[in-house]
């Protein structure tokens, strides 16, 4: 008798546990499916549009922009998450496999449209279509389909500081890489360091230097193409042989210890005048504003050649590609936000004005005070046609983070200007699909 | 608790008196020893199951696909992966090697420091506890933060520290160059560990009976003699413990690796963990990854049990 009233006690502790356990999940479905009630006899739902992204410049200018639309969209909360560029796509990935897939979140376009296929809203159909740039839905198109919502152009190569340039008495910006040498020697008789080099960043190294060498490659579709079938090699390529001459210039001219330089260290010394050179693009602008508010940075190509032809062309640009899940429950209302965004006078404003980026739609005009001296210049390149495509997503996955390993093992020493682009070769080999 | 022991002894009894006063199948069928069993450890066997050995088995699954994560289907490829790993990636090799070399150094100083430590601090002194707690605090913090603050100390504050002190130390590129960024791995590893190792060597110290040590004093034995004769063959089992915990630490080490050198310079100190995720979420190649999960797995377990077979047979029963 005993014993059964043990375990019938034990039971019923056991199965109050369990049903608190379940009870947790439906007091939670209730109260949404309660919130909801409320909401429809409001003829409003209350729902929140998870928004994840990469680029930690704009991020606080974003708690504006989602304080603005809360404020004109009652029922309707916004969340945003900003994760560096490095930890971005490790993120979303942990993301998904956790089913916590946000709402919008950024995609590169072509090879990383492809792995995300699945999750992409078409967006064809959306009244900011006809508006924006075509270059920047270039890299969203499929099939005669857009899969993405272009944020804003982006250029990069080598922003410097305008101020120290004019000191050095440097009128002419470098062409070639002999011009760049001569342009540090300038810089340096005057006191300054002439490089920021942060190559503790995986990012810069991978994707900033590696991709102005790679879009300068005439034709780049086809050498991509004989990459992968192995038709073309890194060391057989004119530009490529430019690539170690350059870290070596950077290098020589650079600051101590660029290998344990981070991004932020690097940004904080350029915006103080602790160099006047730095591989980076227009997205700089808002956080080298922030810590100096006077400096004057200017963006030029990165000279990958001695060859001037090669570096005719300038400054690429690389849409920020914002994208809708699919599968998302809120997908509508995060479509009208992003319409919201382009569209409305006060949202067009805050593209414009606050995340300082070069809007990627015709009817939004940066004004160069607003987009800043280095956004200014890549206006120009891209309206004077000197713009080339961005190369980093067409490349395989991964790729990037090898790349720049090798790079850090040549400006190490530890690696000839030849095994260096042998690494290059050996990586893509690896990871090429 | 009493009840409840006693009347699973008495079982036999009760269940046949159960069986006259009732005789209900359903009943008995309730009350029988196989029902107990399920009954206490089944929530147990059931979340271990759905939290680690279901994954394990997918796991295992999906090291023999070329899926890349994300996507919808997984292409079965059987075992294309692991001669890929063997034979196409002297990365994986490199980092197996650079997670050994670790582990031995970071274990044995780990070891010996935290030792000493206990050793020290079992001593009667005045402000015994404060020190320990001191000691043991580092392994409050988190991994990720310690490689963090790391990080700050050695590649702002050390070069800081040098320019005042002109100390040659201080002024090395910290994580700038393969073997600073390996050091300053073990320094953070064991400054994190040693308080964690200390507390159980206090422990295992405790229990060291006093009458043993008081009768070889009498006999004339030396500090060293006694430390050497009496306190480490009776403390082995605790050796043991911490070895077993060390080792699997420090060979599994993955956060402590990410904050503080994220593998670089140059993929110089990327451990296994490492590897491994860099494989499955940088590379998007998750099959492979799995892969080398899986071997990361076996070579683990391998050095774990050969560990514990030798200290074991070290051990001396009182």
């Amino acid at each position: 008798m005993k014993r059964s009233f043990i375990i019938s006690c034990v039971l019923v502790l056991m199965c109050y546990l369990l049903a608190a356990c379940g009870a947790n999940s439906n007091s939670g479905a209730n109260t949404g499916a309660d919130a909801a009630g409320n909401g429809e006899s409001n003829a409003q739902k209350e729902v929140t549009i998870k928004l994840f992204q990469q680029k930690v410049e704009i991020a606080e200018q974003l708690k504006v922009v989602k304080a603005e639309y809360e404020k004109t969209h009652p029922g309707v909360k916004i969340e945003i998450e900003s994760v560096l560029s490095s930890q971005y796509g490790t993120k979303l990935k942990a993301k998904l496999a956790a089913n916590e897939m946000p709402d919008i979140f950024n995609n590169g376009g072509y090879s990383d449209m492809d792995v995300w296929a699945d999750h992409l809203e078409d967006l064809t159909d959306q009244p900011w279509v006809s508006d924006a740039v075509d270059s920047a839905k270039a890299p969203m198109m499929k099939d005669g389909k857009l899969y993405g919502f272009p944020l804003s152009l982006e250029g990069s190569g080598l922003v410097y500081n305008k101020e120290m340039f004019a000191k050095a008495g440097i009128t002419e910006l470098p062409k070639t890489l002999s011009e760049l040498e001569e342009a540090s020697t300038k810089l340096k008789a005057q006191g300054f360091t002439p490089f920021v080099n942060d190559y503790a960043s995986v990012w810069d190294l991978g994707i900033t230097i590696f991709d102005s060498f790679m879009a300068k490659v005439p034709d780049t579709d086809k050498f991509i193409a004989d990459l992968n079938s192995g038709a073309a090699t890194f060391a057989g390529n004119d530009v490529f042989k430019g690539l170690p001459k350059y870290l070596d210039i950077a290098m020589k001219y650079g600051n101590a210890n660029p290998l344990t330089t981070d991004y932020n260290t690097s940004m904080t010394m350029f915006a103080t005048g602790q160099g006047a050179m730095i591989p980076a693009g227009n997205w700089i602008q808002p956080l080298i504003d922030k810590i100096n508010p006077n400096i004057q940075a200017g963006l030029m190509p990165m000279p990958v050649s001695d060859d001037a032809d090669f570096n005719k062309n300038a400054v690429f640009t690389s849409p920020t590609i914002w994208v809708v899940n699919k599968n998302s429950p809120v997908k509508e209302q995060a479509k009208e936000f992003l319409n919201w965004l382009v569209t409305s006078d006060i949202g067009k404003q805050n593209v414009a004005k606050e995340f300082k980026l070069v809007p990627a739609f015709k009817s939004i005009k940066a004004d160069p005070a607003d987009v800043g001296s280095i956004g200014d210049d890549l206006t120009k390149f891209s309206e004077e046609g000197n713009s080339l495509p961005m190369q980093a997503s067409k490349m395989p996955e991964g790729l990037y983070t090898e790349i720049a390993q090798s790079m850090q093992k040549y400006v190490a020493g530890k690696s000839t200007p030849d095994q260096m682009l042998a690494e290059f070769q050996a990586s893509w080999n690896k990871l090429k699909k | 608790m009493d009840n409840n022991r006693a009347s699973i002894n008495m079982h036999p009894v009760l269940e046949r008196s159960s069986k006259l006063e009732r005789g209900s199948t359903v009943k008995r069928w309730i009350s029988s020893q196989w029902m107990q069993q399920a009954f206490f450890i089944g929530p147990a066997i059931l979340f271990y199951s759905i939290v680690i050995a279901i994954p394990f088995f997918f796991g295992i699954y999906y090291s023999m696909t070329s899926w890349d994560g994300v996507s919808g289907n997984a292409v079965w490829v059987g075992l294309n992966n692991f001669s890929t790993i063997f034979l196409k990636d002297p990365e994986f090799g490199q980092s197996f090697w650079f997670t050994t070399r670790f582990t031995l150094t970071a274990v044995i100083l780990n070891n010996v420091i935290g030792f000493a430590l206990a050793y020290l601090l079992s001593l009667p002194l005045k402000s015994r506890s404060a020190i320990r707690t001191i000691f043991f605090l580092p392994n409050v913090l988190g991994g990720l933060v310690l490689g963090f603050i790391w990080q700050f100390i050695l590649v702002q504050g050390f070069p800081g520290i040098g320019k005042l002190t002109n100390l040659s130390f201080f002024n090395l590129p910290w994580l700038g160059t393969e073997a600073t960024a390996y050091w300053a791995l073990i320094i953070v590893s064991v400054w994190q560990g040693a308080g964690y190792l200390m507390v159980i060597y206090i422990a295992g110290l405790a229990n060291v009976p006093k009458d043993l040590i008081e009768a070889s004093v009498i006999d004339g034995a030396g500090k060293w003699q006694i430390l050497k004769n009496i306190i480490i063959p009776l403390i082995m089992p605790t050796v043991t413990v911490c070895l077993f915990i060390s080792i699997s630490w420090t060979f599994k080490m993955f956060d402590l690796n990410y904050s503080l050198t994220s593998g670089g310079p140059y993929g110089s100190t990327e451990s296994v963990a490492m590897n491994i995720y860099n494989e499955a979420f940088g590379n998007n190649r998750y099959g492979l990854g799995t892969a080398k999960a899986l071997i990361f797995f076996v070579a683990v377990t391998f050095i774990t049990l050969i560990q514990v077979k030798l200290t074991k047979s070290r051990e001396v029963e009182m």
